[in-house]
């Protein structure tokens, strides 16, 4: 029997093809080319810019519902909003007298946390603090400096070998690449910072590696893996997006917050005023 | 040569007013230290922190009637020691170190370390390691490694 | 030293402000016969290079002595005299004068930078606008400011406030804007890329960023302790203008209304030339200039963590209080 219908069947399977094909290359090409930032003058993966991250990690970094602050005159301005959580696995894997002493800290929130006392926020909390930070990119050194505090760190390059003769708030911080992707090293931290204002805490055993990666040419994606054998029981990880700041003429303002903290800190040494 | 030099001489105590650096006034030692209230300690390191805007060294003072005292000691920066080589383990615990200061003007045991000696006469920190240099052996106080 | 030199010291390196001059045009012909000679090197992008690490200790003062008044330069056997003689006034180790003098000289030499070494051209002065090297009058109301902040500078301190900004952590003494050589960690580091410079000051760990993209500066309503800086190239020469201060700023007593022009040249392989201009019409009575050349460096810059570590903050106004309370009991007992 001839097939009538061959023909129908080919010129469908033709338009079949025709309507699919870019859908498939587009596919394929999303699967093979991953986005590439535009490059430097040396060729790097070029991250500079003004960048910030959204979400409630510097609340907590754990996915936590919302709560109430423990400012009951702020109200709702210091309550603390919902969210997702940071960190993979959704639970820090702390040993179990660290995970005592984080539900310590996170009871005596106002007077542990260095943030309110305007301290350095250390690493990777600078990152996620609701203030913008700039990448500066040179070959041989990337300075990453924030808001938050004035809070600086350089990131060497050209010196794998560089061992901090102390420890730093800040830490100490070497990078390298890694194809499209800012591999940074940072080691010697003090035991001084928190991770977020629920108390997460660390040790000066605190070795901490970052990716920064441009996965978009408004966004970054930052990858942490936090190791401290003092104080959890394994490596974990956090990640989340890093947003670039999209105004014009955006630059960091000055959050030299000293100030705003010494009557905090030094108001009952004040003289006081004759009656 | 001779006007020259004379004029130099005779501008030499003008000079120090003129050269001596802010920090002379910077921090008012004499608001935090009592120059009425001279210390001389003699104890063992039990920490140092290496910290800005000045390092404090802690040491167990040992009192004639055996009880011990704990000081703290106010230095510089650190970071002049660190750009010399020298690192937070440059100066261990148990170290013995002579401590001629003055008290705090609150009475607390707290002193600036106005001369950190080694029993032995030498200054502390003297000398330097070289930045990024081997270190050469001479400041005993140092980890060798 | 007594305790009228320590005043003295005070007055002059904390209070005074000094007028205003013109533009710092005499360094620039004054320097090495290399400096028209000399290419720096540039940039991929082809500015010219003033990356690194800089150090900008230096022995040489701010204003020309009075004793070497009219005299310029110094000679290179006077220039050894004056740096021994410095350095031998200056030794921290020395403990005559008294206790006051010995606990004003703090520590041990050990701990101190203040270089030592005058400047490559071996001028007696930093300030090279005016020509005699001095810093012009203050305006009255910034002598009777002076006078003011010396006050409280010597009374025990009331509260924070009463404290310089680099006792409070806030603003690093050396770092200005305009930077100016003093007594230790004088390092900055200096970052480019097409579109800014940015300017690390060790102290107190600040990056200062210049956009180089001729954007404005902010609004005036906008003020912040460093100022606002913009910068733009003059040939080979980067030239950082810088407003909006906040009151008081953390130069010499200068006001809100302070203006600085900062000029950075790469004159030689290791020298950053550093001119800087500034213009207060409620400090001094005319603008000045000075001139700090910078030497490359390859130690490294470290953390300064302030504020985290100021327990000398606490320590001034307990020992303040102390000093209250003791002065209290004495007039009960007195009067009993």
């Amino acid at each position: 029997m001839p097939d009538r219908l061959r023909g129908a069947r080919m010129a469908f399977a033709r338009a079949a093809v025709a309507a699919l094909l870019p859908l498939a290359v587009a596919t394929a090409a999303a699967q093979a080319r991953p986005y590439k930032a535009p490059r430097t003058a040396d060729g790097k993966p070029d991250l500079s810019g003004i960048w910030q991250a959204l979400g409630t990690a510097h609340w907590d970094i754990e996915g936590h519902a919302a709560r109430p602050g423990p400012v009951v005159a702020l109200g709702a301005a210091g309550a603390v909003p919902a969210g997702l959580g940071v960190v993979e696995g959704g639970e820090i894997p702390y040993q179990p007298w660290a995970a005592a002493k984080k539900k310590e800290n996170a009871g005596n929130w106002l007077a542990a946390d260095p943030e309110i006392k305007c301290y350095l926020p250390g690493v990777p909390r600078a990152t996620y603090m609701p203030f913008p930070f700039q990448i500066v990119q040179t070959p041989k050194s990337i300075l990453m400096t924030y808001e938050f505090a004035s809070a600086s760190r350089v990131i060497h390059m050209d010196k794998p070998g560089f061992e901090s003769p102390f420890d730093t708030w800040m830490g100490h911080s070497r990078g390298r690449w890694k194809g499209e992707t800012l591999v940074v090293d940072v080691t010697s931290f003090n035991d001084q910072t928190w991770f977020d204002r629920a108390g997460n805490f660390h040790s000066d055993a605190l070795h901490v590696v970052e990716l920064y990666t441009a996965i978009r040419p408004d966004a970054l994606l930052y990858e942490v893996t936090i190791e401290d054998p003092k104080v959890f029981t394994r490596p974990w990880k956090m990640s989340m997006p890093l947003y670039r700041r999209l105004e014009k003429n955006v630059q960091l303002l000055e959050f030299k917050c000293v100030e705003f903290v010494e009557e905090l800190m030094y108001g009952p040494l004040r003289k006081k005023l004759a009656n | 040569m001779q006007n020259k030099v004379s004029v130099l001489v005779a501008g030499a105590g003008l000079l120090l007013l003129l050269v001596a650096p802010p920090a002379l006034a910077h921090h008012a030692f004499a608001a935090e230290f009592d120059a009425n209230r001279p210390v001389r300690l003699k104890g063992a390191v039990t920490r140092m922190e290496w910290i800005n805007p000045h390092a404090w060294i802690h040491i167990d003072v040992k009192k004639p009637d055996g009880k011990v005292e704990k000081w703290m000691i106010e230095g510089g920066t650190p970071n002049t020691l660190l750009r010399r080589g020298f690192t937070k383990h440059s100066l261990l615990p148990g170290t013995e170190i002579v401590v001629d200061g003055y008290q705090a003007k609150d009475g607390s045991m707290k002193a600036n370390g106005r001369d950190l000696t080694l029993p032995d006469g030498r200054k502390v920190f003297m000398g330097s390691s070289g930045t990024g240099a081997p270190r050469d052996g001479k400041d005993p106080t140092e980890v060798k490694k | 030293m007594s305790q009228l030199v320590l005043t003295a010291v005070i007055v002059m390196f904390v209070l005074a402000p000094a007028p205003i001059a013109g533009q710092a045009s005499s360094a620039r012909a004054k320097t090495p016969a290399a400096r028209g000679a000399w290419t720096p090197p540039r940039t991929t992008w082809g500015a010219p290079d003033l990356q690194g690490i800089w150090d900008f200790a230096t022995i040489t003062p701010m204003e020309r002595p009075k004793e070497l008044a009219g005299k310029e330069v110094l000679t290179a056997e006077e220039a050894a005299e004056f740096e021994k003689r410095t350095l031998e006034q200056r030794n921290p180790d020395r403990r005559d004068g008294g206790s006051q003098a010995d606990v004003g000289r703090a520590y041990n030499q050990f701990w101190w930078d203040y270089g030592t070494k005058v400047i490559g051209t071996k001028r007696t002065s930093l300030v090279v606008d005016p020509p005699d090297g001095r810093i012009p009058p203050l305006t009255p109301q910034a002598r009777q400011r002076a006078e003011t902040r010396a006050e409280v500078l010597r009374r025990p301190a009331a509260g924070p406030e009463d404290r310089n900004l680099w006792e409070r952590c806030i603003l690093g003494g050396n770092a200005g804007p305009p930077m100016v050589s003093g007594a230790y960690n004088n390092n900055v580091q200096i970052f480019q890329t097409p579109e800014q410079v940015v300017i690390l000051n060790e102290m107190i760990n600040d990056a200062r960023i210049v956009p180089l993209d001729g954007r404005p500066h902010l609004p005036p309503s906008l003020r912040q302790w460093r100022g606002d800086s913009r910068g733009r190239w003059d040939g080979d020469t980067l030239v950082v203008d810088t407003t909006n201060f906040r009151d008081p700023t953390n130069f010499r007593g200068s006001r809100a209304t302070l203006h600085v022009v900062e000029r950075f040249t790469r004159v030689a392989a290791d020298t950053l030339l550093y001119e800087f201009t500034v213009d207060d019409p409620q400090t001094w009575t005319r603008p000045w200039s000075a001139a700090m050349p910078m030497t490359k460096t390859e130690a490294p810059i470290f953390e300064y963590a302030c504020h985290e570590g100021n327990y000398g903050m606490v320590n001034i106004l307990t020992g303040a209080r102390a000093g209250e309370k003791a002065a209290e009991e004495a007039a009960k007992t007195g009067s009993r």
